[in-house]
């Protein structure tokens, strides 16, 4: 056991930290500007690090991934686009997919040149992702695909999406769902967005009607997309570990700030004991997160696939954020709920990997998403339960007979 | 960058895992319970034959010159044991206080006795307010001839009893200082104060003019503030690695009975009230765990953070076994609660320490403070 970085790491990190230092754009005004970064740091050699060599990515190592993640975060850079493409599709392509679709797909991917989304989620398949119902009927040369999907992240920007459709409601749900690569850019494809609780709308809902996709265009076999799915849900963990730490320390460092400044009862917040519990507890469970990403990305260091535990680290940081956010409204009181017009001392300094939005009510409720997205923490506790500690599943009626 | 363990802490993990499970069984556990010293003389052979009495000394003082990572492997096992003995008091309390704070011929005097199992130690570190903080002790040592006189009381000092050297926190004319004492000696009454668990012996601990020799001081008079934080900090990691054990002794039971235990016809660990309870326990003893060991490693590395890794470890852990060991009597149900069944064990075990070397209040507050400075 030795937690210091080595030599070779520190060296590492003060070259990007040089690098950002230099290169770093000063403001991000629209998707232009943010793809010009993306291709920068693609060129600098900073995304999609984890991919092999020979698809345009550097084969580097999970910790220096994490550096350059971390590094971002603390000097507050805009966060790259294309998050889904590099962080979800490429690597299932360069996984599941054929020679062909490596060559056509992947190197765009990277420079950001094809925007991806994913199309899991549906109205009626959520957490019960396997209940999905979008079809793609087979015509020979293509499928055509009819249906609706929901909580497509970057749907609105999308050139192409990673799609998941039943091919057979014949055999019991989880078998048989497939995977497919489909053009956005088409007829039968009508995305709307999709307004959030933020007010944003970081999602879109995707419409399919005789949408086209060519055969070529399928990965893996037919029935495999459940398996294939849960692969790719893996990828998301690990590499952004250390970077969220930091995030939060920036935040939990401008809300002391803003302890100092407030008043209650003639003192400062932070002289309030019951306040400085609550901030204290708040302290002491980001350490732990950020001993656990240590621990994460030790496991990832040696090649060993974190699997299950994910679910520990993703059920521990979106429920810890959410206390988080709870504790910085209480502290910020109304400031904490201002959307514009928040005075310099209360706005909340930092880019989030989905956009400039610099107000702690954004942050808050945006905390609210982390807690449902890729797996709510049900299902994390239901992953835990029966894939860590083998408990017993539930009897569940879906295993069984076709979805028709 | 490496959060995981060495092959030779692994070996020691399991080493000291395989002997308390041959000889630090439940029945050998709730023997003690009732015996008068209360701790085996067999076992306590063993620790030292095996080398865990000396496992923090230095080699020329006959220990074998390991970490605090090395210790807390050692004391997890302990709490998942519910090992009853003076462990912790002799060779956390009484044998890195020496290690921290005393002279060469201190431990020359102490180190190697404790590291071969003939003399235990201790540490008087509370009084009647419970404050933690070392700059509260109100027991006096007055100058008398060559040597001193100690007055005040000492509550909750473990396994004073079976100590040979015991050290006392007092407040000399130069300020806070601390001494060895010989718990048998004239004008100490010791006097048992009995908790909930089952396994460690507390007592009160009366000092009425007590006579110790000069060489009894450990440092300099009025310096012994900065080794007596430094011992907390140990203290409190050391004992959240045997919460931690407990916590963890209490979700394996736990698991173990869900997967047994049937109602409705089904097993209970099928119902989601269940899982979800049990992946939450699991969560929390892994999050204790990594607080445990970045904490123990970063006091044996002398890291930066050394300190406030120790109070984030103790507020932490003090909670979450809590939460724990709680939770597991709940998954249990009414067996949990019977004297016959072994959890509450383990159960008690954990919440004997949740307070003591600072409970998760005090160590937040620590934790304020070093973020803001005041």
């Amino acid at each position: 056991m030795d937690l210091n970085y080595t030599a070779e790491d520190v060296a590492f990190r003060k070259h990007v930290r040089t690098w950002l230092e230099q290169n770093m754009p000063r403001q991000i005004r629209n998707l232009d500007d943010r793809k010009a970064w993306h291709r920068k740091l693609y060129e600098a050699g900073y995304l999609g690090m984890g991919w092999p060599k020979e698809y345009g990515g550097q084969g580097a190592r999970p910790m220096e991934q994490a550096i350059v993640a971390d590094e971002m975060a603390r000097a507050g850079a805009p966060a790259p686009t294309n998050g889904l493409g590099v962080g979800i599709v490429g690597p299932t392509i360069v996984v599941h997919g054929t020679d062909a679709q490596k060559r056509r797909y992947l190197r765009k991917i990277l420079t950001a040149e094809e925007m991806w989304c994913q199309l899991y989620s549906e109205p009626n398949a959520g957490s019960d992702l396997a209940a999905l119902r979008t079809a793609a009927e087979d015509k020979g040369d293509h499928f055509l695909v009819n249906g609706q999907k929901i909580w497509t992240s970057g749907g609105a920007i999308a050139d192409w999406g990673l799609l998941l459709a039943r091919t057979d409601p014949t055999v019991p749900k989880h078998k048989g769902i497939s995977c497919f690569l489909m053009n956005m850019r088409q007829p039968g494809v009508d995305v709307r967005p999709l307004k959030q609780i933020t007010g944003s709308s970081e999602f879109c809902e995707v419409f399919m009607t005789n949408a086209r996709v060519e055969k070529e265009n399928t990965i893996g076999r037919l029935g495999e997309g459940w398996g294939i799915a849960q692969t790719t849900l893996g990828y998301e963990r690990g590499g952004r570990a250390l970077a969220r730490i930091t995030t939060y320390a920036s935040q939990y460092n401008q809300l002391l700030n803003a302890a100092r400044r407030l008043k209650r009862n003639g003192r400062p917040i932070l002289d309030d004991a019951v306040t400085r519990q609550k901030l204290g507890r708040i302290w002491a469970d980001l350490e732990v997160e950020r001993y656990g990403a240590l621990r994460v990305l030790t496991q990832l260091e040696r090649g060993e696939h974190p699997g299950a535990s994910g679910s520990i680290t993703k059920l521990s940081y979106s429920e810890f954020e959410k206390r988080f956010m709870e504790l910085a409204e209480e502290i910020l009181g109304p400031y904490g709920q201002l959307t514009d017009g928040v005075p310099a001392e209360f706005r909340l300094e930092v880019d989030t990997a989905i956009g400039d939005h610099g107000t702690w009510a954004y942050a808050f409720l945006w905390s609210r998403a982390g807690t449902i997205y890729a797996g709510s923490s049900e299902i994390q506790k239901n992953v835990i339960g029966e894939r860590i500690l083998g408990l017993p599943k539930e009897t569940r009626a879906d295993r069984v007979g076709g979805t028709r | 960058m490496n959060f995981s363990f060495s092959e030779d802490q692994v070996l020691l993990r399991n080493s000291v895992r395989a002997a308390l499970d041959e000889q630090c069984t439940p029945a050998h556990v709730r023997a003690m319970a009732t015996d008068e010293r209360g701790y085996g003389e067999a076992l306590w052979h063993e620790m030292a034959k095996l080398g865990w009495l000396g496992l923090p000394f230095a080699e020329e003082q006959g220990g074998a010159g390991l970490g605090v990572v090395e210790l807390c492997l050692v004391l997890e096992e302990m709490g998942r044991a519910a090992y009853p003995g003076p462990y912790f008091a002799s060779v956390v309390l009484g044998g890195l206080g020496l290690q921290l704070g005393g002279s060469g011929a201190q431990k020359e005097r102490w180190l190697p006795a404790i590291a071969s199992g003939q003399a235990r130690a201790s540490a008087a570190l509370l009084e009647e307010t419970l404050d933690w903080d070392p700059a509260s002790t109100t027991a006096t040592a007055t100058r008398s001839g060559d040597g001193w006189r100690l007055s005040g009381v000492k509550r909750f000092v473990p396994w004073a009893h079976a100590a040979d050297v015991v050290l006392v926190p007092a407040r000399a004319p130069e300020g806070l200082s601390l001494f060895l004492v010989d718990p048998r000696a004239a004008g100490v009454t010791l006097a048992p104060m009995v908790g909930i668990d089952l396994t460690t012996r507390w007592s009160e601990m009366r000092l009425d003019g007590a006579a110790v020799r000069g060489d009894a001081l450990v440092g300099a008079p009025g310096a012994a503030g900065p080794v007596l934080e430094a011992l907390l900090r140990r203290a409190a990691v050391c004992a959240s690695a045997e919460m931690l054990g407990a916590a963890r002794r209490c979700l394996d039971m736990s698991v173990g009975y869900v997967k047994v235990r049937e109602q409705f016809g089904q097993l209970i660990g099928s119902f989601q009230a269940i899982r979800h309870r049990c992946a939450e326990m699991l969560l929390a003893v892994e999050s204790s765990h990594s607080a445990v060991y970045y904490a123990a490693w970063a006091l044996t590395a002398g890291a930066e953070d050394a300190a406030m890794a120790a109070s984030v470890c103790k507020s932490y852990v003090s909670e979450a076994a809590r939460q724990v060991c709680g939770d597991a009597i709940q998954v249990h149900g009414g067996i949990g609660f019977t004297w016959e069944y072994d959890l509450h064990l383990y159960f008690k075990r954990a919440k004997s320490l949740e307070p003591l070397y600072g409970d998760a209040v005090h160590h937040r507050e620590l934790l304020i403070r070093g973020l803001t400075g005041a």
